[in-house]
């Protein structure tokens, strides 16, 4: 018994694991069957009949998605037979579906829409009035619309299968179905509910959050990871007018299947946050006047070189890249002899899992690269809310460096007695007023790095947005600051100092920036931190 | 092929009479001083004839009660060459969609009239209108309330009797 089926599809042959369904083996193809109430991550009850192709031998045309590869099928998802039905169905969901693209939010990237625009009929040929429902507020961020809605069940069946926290329900029947909660329950509350509106292949599940803000085919999409905890779900940003307008998970079955939380997903206005520092100073207090980067770092560089063997104490952040902390942690090392390396992130009391895909947990810990921070030698401080743990740093006599960490718990008097104090920082702070510099860098939207999550796992985010002012990439300043008091070649990219930061952790060892991808690639040690 | 040239033969310059050729031009004048043909206009008192399907600046439909037509579908700004509009969508008190922001930069505006095209409920539209002076340059960023008083007649990008010119 072989465990792979050879089948026969619009005429190209095509080899696929058992078990594979018709719609899976048609898109190694490259030939997309349309579907609505299949989704890679749901069962499939077949029962939205867009997917129907016809299958030789077979009585009458059958549901791509549940019907399984078999040796010697031969298939055609494009037969005149197929297409007219396709052509049938779509006009039966026209019939009651309003045609009100210009106003509804998922124009653009709306399954229905597509479908009509291939294959539709050019005109609708019903007559009767369209039925009306207006819209129901479900609760948390999720607003339906019950009149665009094509009765897949996906929602309901996320909520079943996946949260496992059954809220949602088909009522009525026929024409009159409509997708409801139960009672005033609604889905206030939920921790996954988002997920509803990105499955959704209509505008029926909307988010409240991104009602009526920006059109789908405006945003642009960058890879990136969610930086909200340390679970690191594959995400998206999408931008415009260099504004993050909303996170949409992205596929990684390693990490987060389609799915991630809605604390992630709502959390994304810090970083649209206005009142960034965008040029670089130097001088305390009053003292403090505008200088430029090249000027900034070369008398840093001089008074580091001069004050070799202080003792250093550095702040680091959990916020930040493994490029950031390893280059910071090398400038440290150079300037002198490092006492403590410490940084603070806030936890939260519980962790909240996903049932159905039991990879996918919102973390103890609310900053993405806790665990790089702990492989590159920072130790945590503090208080659950990021608060506290800095007694000894804030009136250290030594080399003070601070990146990342807002110090919003700390007065004027951090830092006093520090020989030289530098504040790298994407905000202003109190605290920062007797630093020697500070200096202005990019937040995670703005630059390229990577970060490591709570599996081991390392995965690069890119660059969404531009940054304000000057403002530069920790991992940019720090690497060529590093470099300079090292003696070798000053990085030019997040890859360049990723590369360093292998050849210095042995945790990292044999991973390259080309490796991790838009996927990552996990560590081979275990991570430090459970 | 090989160029031909061909060789004009005039008489020589002492030899020949242009009288007859200043001749036929001066009736011409005198024609046109007994019975002239006039192309001028005397604007601002007179004004010009605009064609149906002139392009000027835009002007926003209204509905009964004041609201602008607009819904903020975002066709406009996508199909604009010049990227000249810019939207921003919102909901107003009644959960209907509404630009809350719709400015229109007509110095940057090609008047291609496609977003008169492209709007599906008619709310946008290039006009037959062309007295566009004014004394500061910003005035020309047009933003929704002057887009909605504008109450020159619009442009007709086809005859509504043909649309499809058939």
């Amino acid at each position: 018994m072989t465990d792979t089926v050879t089948l026969t599809i619009d005429g190209h042959e095509v080899t696929v694991p058992k078990g594979t369904s018709l719609l899976h083996a048609a898109e190694t193809l490259g030939t997309e069957v349309p579907h609505y109430c299949y989704h890679p991550g749901l069962t499939a009850p077949a029962q939205c009949r867009i997917c129907l192709v016809e299958v030789e031998g077979a009585p009458k045309l059958q549901p791509s998605c549940v019907t399984m590869a078999q040796d010697g099928q031969v298939v055609h998802t494009d037969s005149p037979a197929a297409k007219r039905m396709r052509q049938g169905v779509l006009e039966f969901y026209l019939v009651n579906h309003p045609l009100d693209c210009p106003i509804c939010d998922m124009s653009g990237e709306c399954m229905l829409q597509d479908y009509v625009f291939d294959e539709g009929r050019e005109k609708g040929r019903s007559r009767e009035p369209k039925r009306v429902f207006g819209r129901d507020d479900f609760g948390g961020d999720v607003l339906y619309y019950g009149d665009r809605c094509v009765m897949c069940t996906r929602c309901v069946r996320f909520m079943d299968e996946v949260a496992r926290d059954s809220r949602l329900t088909v009522v009525e029947r026929g024409s009159r179905a409509v997708i409801d909660t139960f009672f005033d329950r609604g889905l206030e509350g939920a921790s996954f509910a988002g997920n509803v509106v990105d499955i959704c292949p209509v505008g029926a599940l909307v988010s409240k959050d991104f009602l009526h803000k920006a059109r789908a085919w405006d945003l642009d999409h960058t890879p990136s990871v969610c930086p909200n905890c340390s679970q690191g779900c594959n995400i998206e940003l999408h931008t415009r007018d260099n504004l993050v307008q909303r996170l949409k998970p992205r596929e990684n079955q390693e990490v987060n299947g389609h799915w991630m939380c809605d604390y992630g997903r709502a959390n994304y206005e810090w970083m649209n946050r206005p009142g960034r520092l965008e040029e670089p100073a130097a001088g305390r207090g009053a003292k403090r006047r505008r200088v430029d980067w090249k000027s900034a770092l070369e008398h840093l560089f001089v008074q580091l070189r001069a004050g070799v063997g202080a003792e250093v104490k550095v702040v680091g952040s959990a916020a930040a890249s493994n490029e950031a902390l390893a280059a910071l942690a090398a400038v440290a090392g150079e300037a002198g002899e490092v006492s403590s390396r410490v940084f603070r992130s806030p936890r939260a009391a519980d962790e909240v899992p996903l049932p159905g895909f039991p990879l996918l947990v919102r973390r103890h810990d609310l900053a993405p690269n806790v665990d790089g921070a702990g492989l590159l030698g920072f130790e945590r401080t503090g208080d659950d809310e990021a608060k506290g743990g800095l007694e000894d740093v804030a009136g250290h006599d030594g080399v003070l460096f601070v990146l990342g960490d807002e110090l919003a718990d700390r007065n004027e008097d951090f830092g006093a007695a520090a020989g030289l104090y530098v504040y790298l920082g994407a905000f202003d702070s109190p605290a920062a007023r007797n630093a020697d510099y500070v200096l202005p860098v990019t937040t995670f939207a703005e630059e390229e790095g990577s970060f490591v999550n709570a599996q081991g796992r390392v995965q690069r985010y890119r660059q969404g947005l531009q940054s304000p002012g000057s403002a530069r990439p920790a991992w940019l300043v720090l690497g060529a600051l590093a470099a300079a008091l090292g003696g070798h070649g000053t990085p030019a990219t997040a890859a360049d100092v990723f590369a360093g930061l292998v050849a210095a952790h042995a945790a990292f060892a044999g991973l390259t920036w080309d490796a991790l991808g838009d996927r990552g690639a996990a560590l081979r040690t275990e991570a430090v931190h459970g | 092929m090989a160029i031909s040239v061909k060789v004009m033969r005039r008489p020589e310059a002492g030899r020949t009479s242009y009288m007859r050729a200043t001749l036929k031009g001066m009736s011409l004048t005198f024609r046109h001083m007994v019975r002239p043909t006039k192309v001028t206009l005397e604007y601002p008192e007179e004004q010009p004839d605009l064609h149906p399907r002139w392009r000027g600046t835009h002007r926003m439909e209204v509905h009964a009660d004041g609201r602008p037509k607009c819904v903020a579908c975002g066709l406009c700004p996508t199909v604009c060459p010049a990227n000249c509009i810019r939207l921003v969508g919102g909901e107003d008190d009644q959960g209907n969609r509404y630009p809350i922001v719709y400015e229109i930069d007509e110095f940057r505006c090609i008047f291609c009239g496609m977003c008169q095209e492209v709007c599906p409920v008619e709310a946008i539209h290039v006009g037959q209108h062309f007295e566009n002076a004014e004394y500061t340059r910003d005035r020309f960023v047009y933003d929704l309330d002057r887009l909605m008083e504008q109450d020159h007649p619009v442009t007709l990008l086809w005859d509504p009797s043909d649309p499809r010119s058939e």
